[in-house]
């Protein structure tokens, strides 16, 4: 009795044994390191989403901001802000303009540069 | 058998299917590209975009649609049944509302988000903004909402300005989300390019003043005032009137919308003059100062009569410029002959379009001398019988001040990408050497003694500067046939300065009304206004005047006339034989 039920058991082979507990540890690894690799996949694709959200969003401030500029500066603004008396602008009389009538001389030379307006010139002595 | 329903599904229906799929998911998002901006000669902004939003929405995607009509309604303020008709549709693309300011924008989207409401999405978009409003209005034009140009240099540069929109396939989630990771194709936009034009904003301004306080002084019909660089055909400045402002286009009307510089035909008076004395001239018919005898004032030809404002007897081709006279300018015609005449006003631009690249240019009218009646060869050297534009006048003179050279006007300057490499940059063109450069000489000289004592048109002097001329006062053309009796055309066209012209300036004022009638002429409407303008232009372009000159003109003084004397002094030679009017 105690011959035969020894025969009915048998061993287990530590190495199979050993072989598909690391297969299955590997599966249940991949599986995981899919599930989190997606997981990943998903969460950097909402960053992305926000970053260019974001990017979207300054572009457009950007864009306001210089159509502003744009508006605020335009000649007619500054004409209109002219007649309203923000801005104060004197012409220049005639007798105040300078020309040169020569091209410019070096920074180095130390000469008088000759000028075209002989008002100006009478003016100035 | 489960198996091969399987490889039947997933192999040979694959495709069929994940059409299906993707038809039901996927979803085409438009990445709108930027239309060009427009700009001066000195990069100051006349375009600009300003960014928006257009909200769309997917019928199939919207679930609480009640809640979501609700909410359009008060955020948009768009009528509730048209939303529930368009988002019952079953339609998945439906534009609700274009050009949301992105503030208001950006609150509708955190309602939607508030409320769960899905089906509502957003698109990137941008709507132009004119910082200057109404100035240089005809030659901007607009664009219409799906940013196509419809009017002026937004429509003739259009290939350019456009862009090329992008677009990305894109997958949404049960929350109406996009899925990242699913993206499909993508195409990146191309923002469209920077146009650069010829106007030059300061100049531009000058025009606009100047023009504006005419308007108020003389409240003409319609009025025109061009600016151009002779040697290169580059216009500095252009403005008509009426105009509108391109921020409220929606508002103007069709009359102030056009561009009377290229769209407007009109007798041109005795500006034309210059066409006939450049032909005797060119064709050796004459010298300067040869002599014609301009009848005492009174011409019998052809069975009709042509009168001068003063009996003249002899006068130099010189002279017949300076004085304006109608029967020298028609005998001057006669001497080269009607065929050869017509050559000269066709060689000279009439008759054909400029090609400046602004839309809806006209040809102007000029009949073939087989259709002239047997006084047309007196009328047409006087401005009469032929249908021109501003523009070609302009031109016209611009040929005399660039030595005889027709340069083709134009008002694009170049093209550049947003980051300033050019694409195009255009250069002049000489279309032909319309008359020698010796007979533009000459002419040019003739023209001088027009802004003098002597001449008609001694109001548009500018101190310091001498200047050449032409004035022109035409009686206005009756539609229905005819001539309206006291209503003129007045027009000053000349170059400053005369020796090395930096521009040409055309002020034409369509049915000015004066305090007397007897002051409606071109020296007296229209030569001052040129003055203001070139004075100003002068010091704007830094040109340096000859003081002995400005000793020489005490313009001062010539402002300073009574109408009387002035009449007395410089009496108007077009006006008295236009009364006359041709015979049609």
């Amino acid at each position: 009795m105690n011959r035969s039920r020894r025969r009915n058991c048998n061993t287990v082979n530590a190495a199979s044994l050993a072989r598909w507990i690391v297969m299955t540890a590997f599966v249940a690894l991949a599986g995981l390191a899919y599930v989190y690799l997606t997981l990943q996949l998903y969460h950097l694709g909402e960053r992305r989403k926000a970053v260019e959200n974001e990017l979207a969003s300054l572009r457009t401030q950007n864009d306001i901001a210089a159509a502003q500029i744009a508006a605020l500066t335009s000649r007619s603004a500054l004409q209109r802000r002219l007649k309203e008396g923000y801005l104060k602008m004197i012409p220049v009389s005639e007798s105040k303009i300078v020309r040169l009538t020569i091209p410019p001389r070096s920074s180095d030379e130390e000469a008088v540069q000759p000028v075209a307006n002989p008002l100006a010139q009478h003016e100035s002595k | 058998m489960f198996s091969f329903r399987l490889i039947y599904l997933q192999a040979i229906k694959h495709d069929e299917y994940a059409g299906l799929a993707a038809e039901k998911h996927v979803y085409k998002q438009i990445i709108h590209a930027e239309r060009g901006m427009i700009l001066d000669a000195n990069n100051e902004v006349l375009a600009h975009n300003i960014p928006v939003e257009t909200v769309v929405a997917d019928a199939t995607h919207v679930s609480n649609l009640q809640a979501t009509v609700d909410l359009l309604n008060a955020e948009l303020e768009i009528p509730s049944d048209q939303l529930a008709e368009k988002l019952n549709s079953g339609r998945r693309y439906i534009v609700i509302k274009r050009e949301v300011p992105a503030a208001r924008a950006n609150a509708l989207r955190e309602k939607l988000r508030g409320g769960n409401l899905r089906g509502i999405y957003f698109e990137h978009d941008a709507t132009r903004l004119y910082p200057n409003g109404s100035m240089l209005c005809h030659v901007i034009g607009f664009a219409d909402f799906d940013h196509h140009g419809i009017q002026g240099v937004e429509a003739s540069m259009e290939e350019y300005l456009h862009g090329q929109d992008g677009y990305r396939f894109i997958e949404h989630n049960r929350a109406g989300n996009e899925i990242v990771p699913y993206r499909g194709e993508e195409r990146a936009s191309r923002d469209g390019y920077q146009v650069h034009l010829t106007v030059d904003l300061g100049l531009q301004s000058i025009v606009e003043e100047e023009i504006d306080a005419a308007m108020k002084e003389y409240s003409p019909q319609k009025a025109t005032i061009i600016l151009m660089r002779p040697q290169t055909g580059e216009i500095l400045a252009i403005a008509n009137r009426p105009n509108f402002d391109l921020n409220f286009r929606s508002e103007a009307k069709p009359e102030e919308m056009k561009n009377r510089a290229i769209i407007d035909m009109m007798e041109p008076g005795s500006t034309f003059k210059i066409v006939a004395a450049a032909a005797a001239l060119n064709e050796h018919k004459m010298r300067p100062d040869s002599e014609v005898f301009c009848e005492n004032g009174l011409w019998n030809f052809g069975g009709s009569a042509l009168h001068d404002h003063r009996a003249f007897g002899r006068l130099s081709v010189r002279e017949v410029l300076i004085k304006s006279s109608n029967i020298g300018a028609a005998k001057l015609a006669l001497s080269v002959g009607e065929q050869k005449f017509y050559e000269y006003i066709r060689r000279f631009g009439f008759g054909e379009r400029t090609g400046i690249e602004l839309p809806g240019e006209i040809n102007g009218v000029i009949r073939p001398p087989q259709t002239w009646s047997k006084i047309s060869i007196t009328r047409i050297p006087m401005g009469h019988e032929v249908g021109v534009t501003p523009l070609q006048m302009t031109s016209a003179m611009a040929t005399i001040a660039n030595g005889g050279k027709l340069v083709t006007p134009r008002i694009i300057k170049s093209v550049t990408t947003g980051d300033g490499k050019i694409i195009s940059s255009l250069s002049p063109v000489i279309q032909r050497q319309v008359i020698s450069a010796e007979t533009a000489k000459q002419i040019g000289e003739a023209l001088r003694g027009v802004v003098s004592d002597q001449g008609t048109a001694a109001a548009a002097a500018v101190p310091g500067f001498t200047i050449a001329g032409k004035t022109g006062t035409a009686q206005k053309v009756n539609p229905n046939g005819g001539y309206d009796h006291g209503k003129y055309v007045v027009s000053f066209l000349g170059y400053l300065p005369a020796d090395h012209p930096e521009f040409v300036g055309l002020v034409v004022l369509d049915d000015a009304h004066t305090s007397k009638p007897e002051l409606n002429y071109g020296g007296l409407v229209a030569g001052p206004i040129f003055s203001h303008v070139a004075e100003k232009a002068a010091r704007y372009l830094d040109l340096e005047p000859h003081e002995e000159i400005r000793k020489a003109i005490p313009i001062q003084r010539v402002e300073k006339l009574k109408p009387a004397e002035r009449l007395r002094k410089t009496a108007p030679a077009e006006r008295i034989a236009l009364t006359d009017g041709p015979q049609r």
